[in-house]
């Protein structure tokens, strides 16, 4: 049904709004939390936004033989996961466009930013492009079908595919997250934002050397504008990522109606959630190492298997 | 009581060989106990024939016709396996093959063996049968490695693997057979008893019937030798010393198929003849085909006998697949003529060991020049295993044909006695180069001691009276055969 | 036991972690790891056991309950532990079926083994047979673990993730069955373990390492 109230499209503007802004900041308390562990005192948490303002203020440059591939990733990147932040049922579940928070919607959007993303690095024409291109569409391919299975499991208990009624139903039937495909299907959604994200022990975020890494090889070529784009779609990805694991597995704190104060509830219940989620992955990341290049792909295999386990368990269980 | 008696004796040789330790004579214990069972085996079975059957210790334990011919089965070759260990156990602690210690954990595991073996014929419940028949594979696995060589551990290895994995899926199948007696009515230990589940076989659900049966013959033939899990027989057979390889291929595969046996009248009363029949007939009909195949391609005498025995099963499994009253006669005579040429000859292939260090078909050519009587008795043992008169081979053979005819599967039987005749060629043509065919002729002939010819000649002797004589098993076997006949 | 109530959501989630725990032995490559799974595998079972004796009233699946703590989650693995820690190289370095394509296959085993078993959870009613499918799947897992894996160690915990396989769907199907062949089971396996043992140590002892890829003298 289609819901045009003033309250549902305010709320997903404010959703829009709250991840572009606040991305850079949880970025900024995830390093600090990291940098106090290692007992250094590391940057303010605004600091990503200080570099973005940085990078904005610089020219563009685009290598000789590049297209319009190079040109527009980031654009899109940054689009993508823009509107993919509008559609999810992040702050309320009443979303702006009707049949909007389809899981199979979120995710191929998703997909579509990580390919532009990855022609970009082909269009450079540089060896380093095409190894990051490379390694990228591994981990895609690996880890794009265990997130779309993993959520599926969870689709399978509300017979919908939409993410809004999965959250309603978990929320109307809280025996739901003591099943073991929720906790098999939370094990594979947690590989796969590690993965991609480029968060340990998938890739290091904290390093620059783009001969081991996929995230950097992926972005050498970019600078300036070009570069603080990709930087901030990346960074409202993660944040994205994080909230949709927060409210698909611990969906109190949710508002059902996008209303006045269930609003302001949603609002601050997210970003707990998504600063707790934060806090932890770097505070694992400390304990972790990084894991060689062709031990990945068995890493996400296990993800993938995880997450059709789950699908099997609730084909079994409902 | 009588149960008791049967499988005390060998546990107490057992026990009584591990309190004296090693002495020469101390093999001797063992001969004496499984004599002694072989006697109680047939008065019980000679009662039988005319009482009911006899249980005991709350009906953990029964003693039915077909339990006491089985009974008669071991005791005959284990008393031979046991006479061979004498000469085997002798010779290896002489010439430095095995320490002390060695040799007095082989006399104790072999006892152990056979009483395992005795416990599953005898058991009353599919529990008890489980529980043994998994014992005896404990019981076999250090026996089959006791030479300790690399071939011997590689062979130990796989059996105990391959043959856990087939009890591990007879386990399964006797959980989902309790599943359905559970289902019928049946309460605790009651619905694991053979009485109570053949009364009550056709209260089964059919559907779960058929996937326990199906477990149970894959499982338990993974012990009988059948394909497709077959390919510890061939290494293990081969590689363990050989009065050993004589009671495992004698009288343990024939302890195996004893189970299906069991097994299939409960499924044929509860889901009917066909399916059975086809999962049956096609392990059989497989196993057969493979090991005459593979038969005809043997170097040594060791494996060669191994892959026959794997025929014979075959055999006998298509024989337990037609039913009937003709068919399972035939198969009963046949596990106990088997078992008589089969330890035969492979303790002659263990005279082999001992005096030319080799049972390479070719290595050892030319047998009879070198060693008359040894050789004689070989080839022997060739003719009853390939089914000449007047060796019992040959009319169990010639019924087990007949009842399958009689059965509709004149098919299966044509198919098996092709392969038959591929498996008579070959084991003709390696008799031939081993009695023949010398690697360097011109030797002079040697003679085999009266001690070693002994348990040989008695064996075949055994072999080729109850091939000409009705009595005393006739009617021993009659009545065995009617408790499985469905 | 409604199929909605906690009762039925714990069962769910022990059987679901003894199928787990045999996909992430396939997925540890070292010796310990593969090890690890199995022990919390044996918790697994034993969490099953009391899980179903205190929702049936049942007190015979209490006592299974502390045997397969005893055996399966203690006993068994610090047998294996004087085998691993014997293996030179810690781990399979060179498995047969490399693991990305063995956790495939292991996902395609689950598939057969639901719908193998299909016609069993249609005959009889009730919770716990519904879960029979994971356990079935556990035993072909099992299997494909003795066929994939290279090393003593693999092999010994294919056969223990087989027998820990048919023991969950002995607990599922049938609500245990008589203590005796439980028993008898269980010392069953503990026996073959310790033979298993003394191979795999003669096997050290002669090869210098326990890997049975060098062991496959004897064929046709």
């Amino acid at each position: 049904m289609a819901t045009l109230s003033p309250w549902v499209v305010g709320s997903g503007l404010l959703q829009v709004a709250l991840f572009v802004v606040g991305a850079p900041l949880l970025l900024g308390l995830m390093r600090t939390v990291r940098c106090r562990m290692e007992g250094r005192i590391g940057p303010p948490i605004r600091q990503p936004w200080r570099d973005l303002r940085k990078l904005f203020a610089k020219g563009r440059t685009q290598p000789e033989r590049s297209t319009f591939f190079f040109a527009s990733a980031p654009v899109v990147l940054v689009a993508t996961t823009v509107v993919v932040v509008w559609l999810a049922p992040l702050l309320s579940t009443r979303v702006s466009l009707a049949g909007g928070s389809d899981l199979f919607a979120i995710v191929f959007l998703l997909l579509l930013g990580s390919v532009a993303l990855s022609l970009a690095a082909l269009d450079t024409g540089t060896a380093f492009g095409g190894m990051g291109s490379s390694r990228l569409m591994t981990i895609v391919a690996l880890a794009e079908p265990a997130l779309l299975v993993a959520i599926l499991a969870l689709a399978a208990s509300v017979r919908s595919s939409s993410l809004s009624t999965i959250i309603v139903g978990t929320l109307h039937h809280p025996i739901w997250l003591a099943t073991p495909q929720r906790l098999l299907s939370f094990a594979a959604f947690v590989v796969v934002v590690l993965a991609e994200s480029g968060r340990l022990p998938v890739d290091n975020p904290a390093t620059h050397l783009e001969l081991t890494m996929i995230h950097e090889a992926l972005i050498l070529e970019y600078s300036g504008p070009d570069l603080a784009l990709v930087m901030l779609g990346e960074q409202v990805r993660l944040t994205f990522m994080l909230g949709l694991l927060a409210n698909l597995f611990f969906p109190w704190g949710v508002s059902l109606s996008a209303a006045g104060l269930s609003l302001i509830v949603g609002v601050l219940a997210l970003a707990a959630k998504v600063a707790v989620l934060g806090i932890a992955i770097s505070a694992g990341e400390v304990a972790m190492a990084k894991l060689r290049l062709f031990r990945v792909p068995e890493l996400l295999a296990g993800a993938f298997m995880l997450s059709i386990l789950a699908v099997l368990s609730a084909l079994v269980i409902a | 009581m009588w149960a008791v008696v049967i499988i005390g004796l060998p546990l107490l040789a057992a026990l009584l060989s591990a309190v004296v330790g090693w002495r020469r004579w101390m093999p001797w214990i063992g001969v004496g106990a499984d004599a002694s069972v072989l006697m109680v085996g047939f008065v019980v079975a000679l009662r039988d024939v005319h009482h009911a059957p006899i249980s005991w210790a709350a009906g953990t334990l029964r003693l039915d016709s077909l339990s006491a011919f089985m009974v008669i089965v071991i005791g005959t070759v284990s008393v031979l396996a046991a006479w061979g260990s004498v000469r085997f156990l002798d010779h290896d602690v002489r010439s430095g093959g095995s320490t002390t210690r060695h040799a007095l954990q082989y006399s104790v595991l072999i006892q152990l063996f056979v009483a395992t073996m005795l416990l599953a014929v005898c058991a009353a419940n599919i529990g008890i049968l489980w529980v043994a028949i998994e014992a005896t594979t404990i019981t076999t696995t250090f026996l089959v490695g006791h030479r300790r060589t690399r071939n011997a551990l590689e062979a130990s290895w796989k059996y105990i693997v391959i043959c856990s994995v087939g009890i591990a899926l007879a386990f399964l199948g006797t959980v989902v057979l309790y599943l359905a007696a559970e289902h019928a009515g049946g309460t605790s230990l009651h619905a694991l008893d053979w009485t109570w589940l053949t009364a009550h076989a056709h209260a089964l659900d059919p559907s779960i019937v058929r996937m326990a049966f199906g477990l149970l013959v894959l499982g338990y033939g993974a012990k009988v030798g059948l394909v497709p899990l077959h390919s510890w027989l061939p290494d293990a057979h081969s590689q363990a010393p050989a009065p050993v390889s004589a009671l495992m291929s004698g009288v343990l595969l024939s302890v195996a198929l004893y189970a299906i046996l069991r097994f299939k009248v409960i499924a044929v009363a509860s889901v009917g003849g066909a399916y059975p029949r086809a999962v049956l007939v096609a392990m059989a009909l497989a196993s057969l085909v493979l090991a005459s195949l593979l038969l005809v391609t043997q170097h040594d005498l060791k494996r060669a006998l191994a892959y026959s025995s794997t025929e014979h099963m075959g055999l006998m499994a298509l024989a337990a697949a037609a039913g009937g009253p003709l068919a399972l006669t035939g198969l009963l005579l046949h596990m106990l003529g088997h078992g008589l040429a089969k330890s035969v000859l492979f303790l002659s292939a263990g005279e082999l060991v001992i005096s030319d260090g080799t049972t390479s078909i070719s290595d050892a050519g030319g047998l009879m020049s070198r060693q008359p009587s040894l050789g004689g008795v070989v080839g022997l043992g060739l003719a009853a295993l390939l089914g000449f008169p007047p060796f019992s081979l040959f009319i169990s053979e010639v019924t087990m044909v007949r009842g399958e005819v009689a059965a509709h599967l004149a098919w299966a039987a044509i198919i098996s006695l092709v392969a038959l005749a591929i498996a008579f060629a070959a084991l003709a043509t390696h008799g031939r180069r081993l009695l023949f065919d010398a690697k360097v002729p011109g030797g002079a002939s040697a003679r085999t001691p009266v001690s070693v010819m002994a348990p040989l000649v008695t064996g075949l002797a055994l072999c080729g009276f109850i091939g000409l004589s009705a009595w005393p098993l006739g009617p021993i076997l009659r009545a065995a055969a009617r408790v499985v006949t469905s | 036991m409604k199929s909605t109530s906690l009762p039925a959501a714990l069962l769910a989630l022990s059987s679901g972690l003894v199928l787990l725990c045999a996909a992430v032995a396939l997925w540890r490559r070292t010796a310990k790891g593969i090890v690890g799974a199995l022990r919390v595998q044996g918790f697994a079972l034993a969490v099953t056991a009391l899980i179903l004796g205190v929702q049936l009233h049942i007190a015979l699946l209490l006592v299974t309950a502390g045997l397969l703590v005893l055996v399966k989650a203690i006993l068994i693995p610090v047998l294996l532990r004087r085998i691993v820690r014997l293996d030179p190289t810690g781990g399979e370095t060179d498995p047969v079926v490399n693991v990305p394509a063995s956790l495939v296959a292991a996902v395609l085993l689950t598939l057969v083994a639901f719908v193998a078993t299909r016609p069993l959870v249609d005959v009889v009613p009730g919770v716990p047979i519904t879960l029979a499918p994971f356990g079935f799947a556990t035993v072909l897992i099992g299997f494909f673990v003795l066929v994939a894996r290279r090393k003593a160690v693999s092999q010994m915990v294919g056969l223990l993730l087989v027998d820990n396989g048919i023991g969950l769907v002995a607990l599922l199907l049938t609500t245990g069955v008589p203590l005796l062949v439980e028993l008898g089971g269980t010392l069953d396996v503990l026996l073959v373990v310790v033979v298993l043992r003394v191979l795999a140590t003669r096997m050290h002892a002669e090869l210098g390492d326990l890997d049975l890829g060098a062991l496959q003298e004897l064929h046709d």
